[in-house]
């Protein structure tokens, strides 16, 4: 009989050896790392560019027009930044009528062209801003922009060829950061 | 005619009034820390959890939403893959007001199916914070969030288990054999 007992409890601590550790993996060793650099910030110091009315077919330019609003890194870390636009919508139905954004800054019918242009970039010039997410800095051909780094920039807008007049139209120009 | 036709079309552009605007605030101005999350050895099956702050420095209480979104393949850092299915990822809240000059931390669950497919995998994706605005530039703030699954959690898991059952069947099994030898043997 003892020796019944021993080889059981032999055969528990045995098994217990082999199998709490793999047991004790399936809760696993998650490690979570919040990466050195912490924090991340851009800032702009201005946000609209309230024009009025406006006519078909013309080009317009923010004042002054490649100093318009400054960007700021904020954070304690190096950033990428994009810029991206969309369709501009009528404000009191904007499911009914709207705007297309062109791919290329041109204009046509209700096809409006948008511009932007940073002070310095001399190598670009001004830059369609599209529907799809381009680079606001060019951190390919350079580098991205460090803590501290400022740029100002200005915008251009080309309206349709034709639209329908006495609606107030609205867009949004989002500029975007991620860590470098 | 056609004359007419664009003269009609210019009187009218004439009355359009491009983006107005109703608001007081001028500037755009937050923080997100962490900047990049690396999550290591996430065993499928299993989910983690970290925070995100969100710092409002501005002088006026402020909505924000975040929200998931794949990066272009060319933004993505090396060796990562396109993070599989965006529904993996929750958030304690998809919208939070924070007071003017002030934080406020939002609970991001990842949390990867119990398939073996999922082991071993390095992948990124990102989350947007973007303060709610009506005024025609907008700032969004992007989180790297790098997901590496565990590579053989299932296999080592099972053949610890059953080399331990086999031990133990082996070491039981000798144990009886034994106890009923000496049991039929005469004293």
């Amino acid at each position: 009989m003892k020796a019944v007992i021993t080889s059981i409890v032999a055969a528990i601590i045995l098994a217990l050896i082999f199998s709490l550790p793999a047991l004790a993996q399936d809760s696993g060793t998650i490690t979570i790392t919040m990466t050195g650099v912490n924090d991340i910030s851009i800032s702009l110091d201005k946000t609209q560019w309230p024009l009025g009315n406006v006519a078909s077919n013309t080009e317009y330019t923010t004042s002054p027009p490649i100093e318009w609003c400054t960007l700021t890194v904020e954070g304690n870390c190096n950033v990428n930044t994009f810029i991206l636009g969309e369709d501009a919508k009528w404000v009191d139905n904007p499911g009914a009528y709207e705007w297309t954004l062109s791919n290329d800054g041109t204009n046509g019918e209700n096809v409006y062209g948008l511009w932007f242009r940073i002070s310095g970039d001399t190598s670009r010039g001004y830059v369609p801003i599209t529907k799809t997410e381009g680079e606001f800095w060019p951190y390919d051909g350079g580098s991205s922009l460090a803590p501290g780094d400022t740029k100002q920039f200005g915008l251009k807008l080309l309206t349709p060829t034709y639209f329908v007049g006495g609606r107030q139209m609205q867009t949004q120009i989002t500029i975007s950061a991620v860590a470098a | 005619m056609i004359g007419r036709i664009k003269l009609a079309g210019l009187v009218a552009a004439l009355l359009v009034i491009f983006l107005p605007s109703f608001t007081l605030a001028q500037d755009v101005n937050f923080s997100v820390s962490p900047a990049v999350v690396k999550i290591d050895n996430l065993p499928p099956g299993e989910a983690a959890e970290f925070e995100l702050t969100i710092h409002n420095k501005e002088e006026l209480a402020r909505n924000f939403t975040i929200a998931t979104f794949q990066p272009p393949e060319k933004e993505r850092r090396k060796g990562r893959a396109e993070f599989p299915d965006d529904s993996w990822i929750s958030f304690s809240s998809q919208e939070i007001e924070v007071a003017a000059n002030s934080a406020a931390n939002v609970t991001i669950t990842v949390a990867i199916p119990r398939e073996q497919k999922w082991a071993g995998e390095d992948w990124e994706i990102w989350m947007g914070v973007a303060a709610e605005s009506s005024d025609l530039l907008a700032v969004r703030l992007d989180v790297r969030l790098l997901v590496s699954t565990n590579p053989a959690m299932e296999s080592t898991s099972n053949a610890g288990l059953a080399v331990g059952i086999v031990v133990g069947i082996i070491l039981f099994g000798c144990g009886g054999y034994y106890y009923f030898r000496r049991k039929v043997k005469p004293e």
